[in-house]
């Protein structure tokens, strides 16, 4: 089954075109990667799909159900969750009752709530931490609370925007291996990166976007060699003669 | 004696005098002064929904005291209808406009919140200072409502002494009081919380922010025209100054944010510390120095914000915290 299908998705802001007739599917359980140089329209994308704003032409759907013009709370709450590339920490709460919220998706009870956000803390290792302030997290575990909230939420089309910007190599060893055991959960995954090592070691599948427009897919290794994305990432001059 | 217990008991304990506190506190005044007191940490509390939890700062709170004191007052000098049915009536004309005046103003953010809500709030109350009949109600334009006291008892809300309004007054702090501390604990809470501080993060977490925040808004409104009708029945006399004025708003939003927005002890801590304040004041310095208890508050609210800009709730609650902290080791020890 597809989880999420983008056929020819367009975004333009004004005269500027972010992203252009963009397709791509993500099936049932597979992890997808989106990879691109700054300003390609990643986060865009990203943006499109979780109803932050529409798109300008083209449909996404989410398994089956076409949700251009859906809203943010409402996709989640039909199991569309996602991350921020900058995070966003409800600060002055504690991360106990950060997770909370997001537990509070798929339930109207507190009690419910509060043991749903304690089993996803405890999977993503910041039990000990559930009574410290997000804000006065670090960077780190902020972008774990990202994806334990989002988690709470019982998604199953989890977006991931950057959750590894800023990890030092070991927390990035750690995040690789924590997102490989969300999809044994059962939650599809896709997610954009900058850091190679982990987009190659996380991805079934990578897409790369370049100046709004798609220019390769395909599996990790053909992706790392091939001949636009090189050219995309480093220059004309850099391409194999 | 368990924390569990100690604070429980501390509740009781407070609860107790102050409900005992007319056996032993015969002054007319000073229980006159408590009654104000207890009446703005009221409106404080009722406020916080929205401007605690919620994280906006409404500076027209002022037109629900009004709603409610008109309404409930026009409907018992015209129609015979007593003033606690005018005061249910008027706090869901209230919510509804308050509804109405948060549709448009929530899409707002921090300070245009703000001015958008006084330009709401003094917009209203200059209409009404310009209306003599609304319809076949008489409002009587700037000079207000005089609501003759011909009969006292408690099916008419009007007493001959102070002490039935304070019970009045004071059974309704607690029940707001415990109305916030349910909704803290609730969906409602968290959602208002999360979307006052990172409204995105929140939509992306399946929270309707602006739907949150208009029930927030609607309760809020609801529960302050409850103290424009206790307002009317106490002074027997009210016109558009004496209930829709920014003054009002204002010291609501001075009480919350000395005090403390978005807890539970923040407005009553407020209400405590500022209302002596401006009563004292006005005794003592009411003609020599009018509105001194103004620049006292403003005085007061800068030096809050640069030390403890959570309020006045925050080191109060950290102590009182340490101490039940201590009963408990000492409770450990013995056993």
């Amino acid at each position: 089954m597809k989880m999420l299908e983008l056929k020819g998705v367009r975004k333009n802001f004004g005269g500027i075109r972010a992203v252009d007739s963009f397709s791509l599917d993500v099936a049932e359980g597979e992890i997808v990667g989106l990879i691109g140089p700054n300003g390609a329209g990643k986060s865009t994308l990203f943006n499109c799909v979780a109803g932050v704003f529409p798109p300008t032409a083209g449909e996404i759907l989410f398994r089956g159900t076409k949700i251009n013009n859906q809203k943010p709370w409402d996709l989640c709450r039909k199991g569309l969750a996602r991350t921020f590339q900058i995070v966003k920490p409800f600060a002055s709460r504690t991360v106990l009752y950060n997770v909370m919220v997001g537990a509070f998706a798929t339930t109207d009870k507190r009690a419910e709530a509060e043991q749903r956000a304690l089993e996803v803390l405890s999977r993503l290792h910041m039990e000990p931490q559930k009574n410290v302030r997000a804000g006065n997290l670090t960077i780190a575990d902020r972008k774990r609370l990202e994806i334990a909230r989002a988690l709470a939420t019982q998604p199953k089309l989890l977006l991931l925007d950057e959750v590894m910007a800023g990890l030092r190599p070991t927390e990035v060893d750690e995040m690789v291996a924590i997102i490989k055991r969300l999809r044994e959960g059962g939650v599809t995954i896709f997610v954009i990166e900058h850091i190679m090592r982990a987009i190659m070691a996380l991805s079934d599948r990578i897409a790369v976007l370049h100046f709004g427009a798609k220019i390769a897919e395909g599996p990790p290794q053909a992706i790392a060699h091939d001949e636009r994305v090189i050219k995309a990432y480093l220059g004309e001059d850099y391409g194999a003669p | 004696m368990s924390p569990f217990l100690a604070r429980n008991l501390s509740l009781v304990l407070v609860a107790a005098v102050a409900f005992g506190l007319p056996l032993v506190l015969r002054s007319p005044t000073y229980l006159h002064i408590l009654i104000l007191l207890y009446l703005y940490a009221y409106l404080t509390t009722s406020w916080n929904l929205v401007g605690g939890f919620a994280g906006v700062l409404p500076l027209g709170h002022a037109t629900f005291v009004g709603i409610g004191a008109y309404t409930s007052t026009v409907l018992s000098l015209q129609y015979g209808i007593s003033p606690w049915i005018g005061m249910l009536i008027g706090a869901l004309l209230s919510a509804l406009a308050g509804v109405i005046i948060g549709l448009p103003t929530f899409k707002m953010r921090g300070a245009y919140f703000a001015l958008a809500t006084i330009a709401f709030a003094e917009g209203i109350r200059v209409m009404l200072e310009n209306i003599e009949y609304l319809g076949p109600l008489r409002l009587n334009g700037p000079r207000g409502l005089q609501i003759p006291p011909l009969k006292t008892g408690m099916a008419h809300f009007m007493f001959a002494e102070k002490e039935p309004y304070y019970y009045i007054i004071l059974s309704l702090l607690t029940g707001v009081l415990a109305l916030t501390w349910f909704v803290s604990r609730s969906k409602l809470g968290y959602y208002l919380v999360a979307g006052g501080e990172e409204p995105e993060a929140a939509q992306a977490l399946g929270v309707n922010v602006a739907r949150a925040k208009l029930i927030a808004m609607a309760m809020s409104s609801f529960l302050t025209a409850f103290a424009g009708t206790f307002w009317a029945q106490f002074t027997l006399y009210i016109h558009p100054k004496s209930v829709m004025s920014l003054d009002i708003s204002f010291e609501i939003a001075f009480i919350a944010l000395i005090g403390g927005r978005g807890s539970i002890a923040g407005p009553v801590l407020g209400a405590l510390l500022l209302r002596p304040v401006s009563d004292f004041s006005r005794i003592y310095f009411g003609s020599t120095l009018p509105g001194l208890h103004l620049i006292i508050f403003g005085v007061v609210l800068i030096l809050v914000m640069l030390y403890q800009p959570r309020g006045l709730q925050e080191p109060l609650t950290r102590m009182y915290l340490r101490v039940l902290d201590r009963l408990k080791t000492r409770g450990e020890a013995a056993a």
